[in-house]
């Protein structure tokens, strides 16, 4: 009774990631397959053919007079046609093949991209540990294998079977149908059996690496607290432990992969001496004749060689079982949905309304009954100490975080987030996220406005200049300059700042909050900060305490400047 | 040079082809008393024996066809075997030199490399071991016997062969192997396209501010499809050498059947060593001739492990380059001589001097410093001017260049620091979060530190709150799941679930906090500390005035520079 649901999610998952990956390129898919079997197939006719060309050569041999009329050149020109044959369709195979895969594994990531990029799953990859994102990638790696390792062989293997069967079925229908049955039987049940049995050590294996690579990243990065803790050596201990269960689970992989090759190798002899035995048979008979005989021989002896193919593949199939479970989740809905922000009227830039927010599993919420209304061009500091729920309240009015309770209007954002988020591209369209058609000139302007133009006019390839992952490349203050000036590109009336100027130097941050208050205008500023040179660009202060607003201040009362000056100096 | 040899030694035995891959060598000529066999059969079939003729041949084929594969498997077992323990031999290897090197190795790689190159990266070396090693083998010895088998019947058939199989290296050579290598690169891009997408996916936050979702999904969508025509234009010319490989070995099969048709005809007569080959010897030579490209296509196969596998031991090798070792990583720990554990000890430090390795700059030049039992100092200065390098020297995590160091009577060396280390607490700017809950990332794993210790810990921190806020949570690599604030709390609770330690070294604890948090922290500190030694590396002011004494590292050094 247990095992029907799981029985049916697989499917489904199985359903869920196949779709894209069969949907998007038919044709070339079923092309390689195809290919691949010709390939085989060519490869069994080049040897069957000679196999029987050197038997019928030499009983014609025996006489002068039919080696005379021998027809030599339709067999020796097939088997050059099927040498020349085979060649071609291999590399037409890989070719083919490979593309489709390629293409595939595009679409693959494209939809992958949009099924995280949903409001919730945003933050929710944020909390995540690098670890479960590195996941996503060797996820991604073992669906490749799902075609080129599984469904290609397992087409050839299927041709080489239908090949050999309609071969021998022409000496004799039963020999014919019983190589094809054994043939598909034993070479699919093969890999069957071997691709089950191998999803637990397969798993296992990939839940030890996981842990091989976490124990092997604190040993370095966690190396001081280790070791004074006196904990280096048994820190390298529980590598090496993690490293025990990797060569446990690869072991017992391996131990599949040689039964495997032992069973088709096994098989392959037997369907041989099979063949043999029944050739033996109709020769005795009379019913074929020695060439057939010969063919039929050769024909078996290469039927076996693709289904072995599929070794490799079934015992990847475990992994790529677990990707499948894993990434399935991920691609069931099409693109969610733009949140639909009622605006508030024109006078206000915020309207919250008891909004309560708490993070699933806790009990405690890190915003309780939180009413806070922001005019139009207001400029306010959310202020408080770490924890205070500050950039959770950030989060809900972007509405990367959906509230439990409350109500909130707001008109268009746009957060700049705690941490400078710049990506693995030119600085251009770096920019250009903010404004896909900004023109060259647009985009130097705004970076004279965050006062990076000059830096930028100075690099040897200008707005085309490449930078590494996560912006890597630039100092601190480069890249939160350039966050400024792609804030600037943004048309929105609503800015919240997430701590703009942390982890800059006392100068820089300086310089980068003037610009940012001059370059703002009229647009309404929401700053959560603890740092006092970026509260004191507002003119209102909102205190938090444990997820509640416990102050809200104007300039000019004795209690603003007494939290101004409370808050942290440069 | 000399020192980064050992780690090659767990590979030197894989010189020599060891039992398994001989077994499996081996295995590969059990085909040439299989063909001859079957080749004998279709003699007698074609003699007119029938069923007879093929009863014995099907037997003895059976026979060697399941000693063939049970060779095949136990050899394939045994190699695999060998090349795991070597892996786990180097992977050892390279944990141990990565924790013998000082963390403040400026030079050293980074965690996540490290962590790639030690879990992903080193898995190359076993299909290298297990595959290539013996593929190679197999490619030089099995050809030569199936080559003296064809030479005793026809030396055509083994000339066609013979020439055959050479030209396969110089076509590859010419069209594939360079093509191959670009193909790799191109490979590896592609695997840059998952970076992309964790790239992107890292910053989605700001995306979706920006309102760049759709745009960026389909820059990912460009992206792939160009980096794939990209690919597919090397690809064309990477394939042509598995295409001449198959073009060889299917010309020669074909070749070597017209041969020994038309020879069977009496066509032609020469080439077999002046007698006509009957129907059994023509076919035992067809039947061989694949068998001879079998190995050279398996070890064209087989390729690209080699070079993954060389890049995998390159980069262990890098791995475990040492610059700067840690003080005490490879001395035994001697317990003795420590000073009896009663009193906070007292500090020393005599004629200090220490330069980063690679500068020629000198950050202390002859550096003296007194710090009494018991006392609270505040080590302050500019950065660079040697705060956290100082730390660094007292808490033996980096060797000073000369000079004398003693804590509460004991000098700090090799073999003294170990122990030393037994009574100092370490609270760094950064510290690590480990993969874990919150309770194991406060004890850390230490002896003697139970479960009521780490609560009470917790408690002194107010971590509670932490846990609340992640109930159930595994924190993780990077700790992106604490906040500044929560992560010095956690600190504060490694500190404080060490209560016998008396000498407490602090690193910046309240940089980037609030003022109220910081203020906290401060209180946790001089609590802790109450009694102890505290040196405490700071640039807040505020906390500086609450120890006994500060001492200012930049003066000295701008002193020295004037």
């Amino acid at each position: 009774m247990k095992a029907m649901p799981t029985h049916a999610t697989n499917w489904r998952d199985l359903r869920l990631v196949l779709r894209p990956f069969l949907a998007a390129q038919p044709r070339p898919l079923l092309l390689g397959c195809l290919l691949a079997a010709v390939t085989v197939l060519a490869g069994m006719a080049l040897l069957g053919l000679s196999g029987w060309f050197i038997t019928a050569t030499a009983l014609a041999g025996l006489h002068a007079a039919t080696a005379f009329t021998f027809d030599v050149f339709m067999p020796s020109a097939g088997i050059r046609l099927l040498a020349l044959g085979r060649t071609a369709s291999r590399y037409g195979e890989r070719l083919v093949t490979h593309d489709a895969t390629f293409a595939v594994l595009a679409a693959l990531r494209v939809r992958l991209f949009r099924g995280w990029a949903k409001a919730e799953a945003a933050r929710e990859l944020l909390m995540r540990p690098a670890r479960l994102l590195f996941r996503l990638t060797a996820d991604i790696d073992a669906l490749e294998s799902l075609y080129l390792r599984l469904l290609v062989p397992a087409a050839a293997a299927l041709g080489a079977a239908l090949l050999a069967g309609v071969v021998l079925g022409f000496m004799h229908v039963a020999m014919g149908l019983a190589l094809m049955l054994w043939l598909v039987t034993v070479g699919w049940g093969i890999a069957f059996v071997v691709a089950r049995r191998a999803r637990r050590p397969a798993v296992q294996r990939a839940h030890a690496i996981e842990a091989l690579r976490a124990r092997a990243v604190d040993l370095v990065a966690g190396q001081t607290d280790l070791v004074m803790a006196g904990r280096i050596g048994a820190q390298r201990q529980a590598l090496m432990n993690a490293d025990m269960h990797l060569a446990k689970a690869d072991l017992a992989l391996n131990k599949l992969e040689a039964a495997a090759g032992f069973a088709y190798g096994s098989a392959g002899t037997l369907t041989l001496v099979g063949v043999l035995l029944a050739v033996g048979l109709l020769v005795g008979e009379g019913v074929i004749g020695a060439p057939a005989a010969a063919l039929a021989l050769l024909v078996a002896l290469t039927a076996t060689e693709p289904f072995a193919a599929l070794r490799r593949g079934a015992l990847d199939a475990g992994r790529t079982w677990l990707a499948v479970r894993r990434l399935a989740p991920r691609m069931s809905e099409e693109s969610a949905s733009t949140s639909t922000a009622n605006e508030p009227d024109a006078t206000l830039a915020l309207q919250l309304k008891r909004v309560t927010v708490v993070h699933d599993g806790s009990r405690t919420p890190v915003l309780s009954d939180v009413t806070l209304t922001l005019n139009a061009g207001e400029r306010v500091a959310l202020i408080g100490a770490s924890g205070a729920g500050k950039s959770t309240l950030l989060a809900a009015i972007a509405g990367e975080i959906t509230p439990q309770s409350g109500s909130k209007s707001a008109q268009p954002a746009c957060l700049l987030t705690q941490r400078t988020e710049l990506f693995q591209d030119s600085l251009r369209d770096n920019l250009r996220l903010a404004a896909p058609n900004a023109t060259d000139d647009q985009l130097h302007a705004v970076l004279h406005a965050a006062g990076l133009e000059d830096e930028v006019r100075a690099l040897a390839t200008g707005l085309d200049t490449r930078l590494g992952e996560g912006g890597l490349g630039l100092s601190g203050g480069q890249s939160r300059r350039l966050a400024l000036a792609r804030l600037l590109l943004r048309p929105v009336p609503l800015w919240l700042l997430d701590e703009p100027t942390e982890a800059l130097d006392a100068a820089t941050a300086h310089d980068v909050l003037q610009r940012l208050a001059r370059h703002a205008g009229p647009r309404t500023l929401l700053i959560a900060t603890h740092l006092r040179r970026e509260a004191a660009l507002a003119d209102r202060l909102v205190c938090m305490r444990q997820g509640r607003i416990v102050a809200d201040l104007r300039r000019g009362t004795e209690a603003f400047d007494a939290a101004l000056r409370s808050l942290r100096p440069d | 040079m000399t020192k980064h040899s050992p780690s090659r030694s767990p590979l030197r035995a894989f010189a020599s082809p060891d039992v398994g891959g001989v077994v499996q060598g081996a295995a590969a000529l059990f085909w040439l008393p299989q063909a001859a066999l079957l080749a004998m059969a279709v003699q007698g079939l074609a003699s007119g024996r029938g069923f007879a003729a093929v009863i014995w041949p099907a037997g003895a084929i059976l026979l060697l066809g399941l000693l063939r594969a049970g060779c095949e498997a136990w050899g394939a077992r045994r190699t695999f075997t060998r090349a795991r323990a070597q892996l786990t031999a180097l992977r050892e290897q390279t944990a141990a030199a990565l924790a013998g090197s000082s963390p403040l190795d400026r030079s050293r790689a980074p965690s996540g490399l490290a962590a790639s190159v030690l879990a992903e990266q080193a898995e190359a070396l076993v299909p290298y071991l297990v595959r290539y090693q013996p593929a190679r083998w197999r490619a030089t010895v099995v050809p030569i016997f199936v080559l003296c088998a064809v030479a005793a019947f026809s030396w055509v058939a083994a000339l066609v062969l013979l020439f055959a199989a050479p030209l396969i290296p110089v076509f590859m050579a010419i069209v594939g192997w360079r093509a191959k290598a670009a193909s790799e690169a191109q490979m590896v891009e592609m695997g840059g396209m998952n970076a992309f997408l964790l790239d992107r996916l890292r910053g989605l936050a700001t995306l979706r501010a920006l309102d760049a979702v759709e745009t960026t999904a389909q820059r990912l969508g460009d992206a792939a499809q160009s980096l794939r025509r990209r690919t597919m234009a090397v690809l064309r010319i990477a394939f042509l050498s598995s295409a001449v490989l198959e073009l060889f070995s299917a010309l020669g099969v074909a070749m070597v059947a017209a041969y020994v048709g038309f020879h069977l005809l009496g066509s032609l007569g020469f080439g077999t060593w002046g007698r006509t080959l009957s129907l059994g010897e023509g076919l035992f030579v067809l039947l061989l001739a694949p068998a001879f490209f079998e190995p050279l296509r398996e070890l064209s196969a087989v390729w690209h492990d080699r070079a993954a596998g060389e890049a995998a031991l390159e980069a262990l090798d890098r791995l475990q380059r040492n610059d700067l070792p840690l003080p005490g990583a490879n001395a035994s720990l001697t317990r003795a001589a420590t000073g009896v554990p009663g009193g906070a000890p007292a500090i020393a430090i005599h004629n200090l001097h220490f330069s980063w390795p690679g500068e020629q700059q000198e950050v202390f030049e002859g550096y003296e410093l007194r710090i009494a039992a018991g006392e609270h100092i505040a080590l302050m200065g500019p950065s660079g001017s040697g705060k956290t390098a100082l730390l660094s020297i007292l808490a033996g995590l980096v060797p000073a260049t000369r000079g004398e160091i003693s804590i509460g009577g004991v000098a700090l060396t090799d073999h003294t620091v170990a122990a030393l280390r037994q009574r100092m607490t370490w609270m760094g700017q950064a510290p690590h979060v480990f993969a874990g809950s919150v309770e194991t990332n406060v004890a850390l794993g230490r002896v003697g530190v139970d479960a009521p210790q780490v609560a009470e810990a917790m408690r002194f921190a107010s971590l509670e709150a932490v846990t609340q806020a992640h109930p159930g949570v595994t924190l993780g690599e990077g700790g992106h799941g604490l906040s500044g604030g929560e992560a010095v709390r956690l600190a504060l609770a490694r500190v404080a679930v060490h209560p016998h330690a008396d000498l407490l070294l602090v690193d910046e604890p309240t940089a980037h906090l609030d003022t109220e948090t910081a203020e906290r922290v401060a209180d946790a500190l001089v609590a802790l500390a109450r009694g102890k030694t505290l040196v405490v590396a700071t640039h807040d002011p505020v906390l500086a005035a609450r120890m006994d004494r500060a001492v200012n590292l930049g003066a000295e050094a701008l002193e020295k520079a004037a």
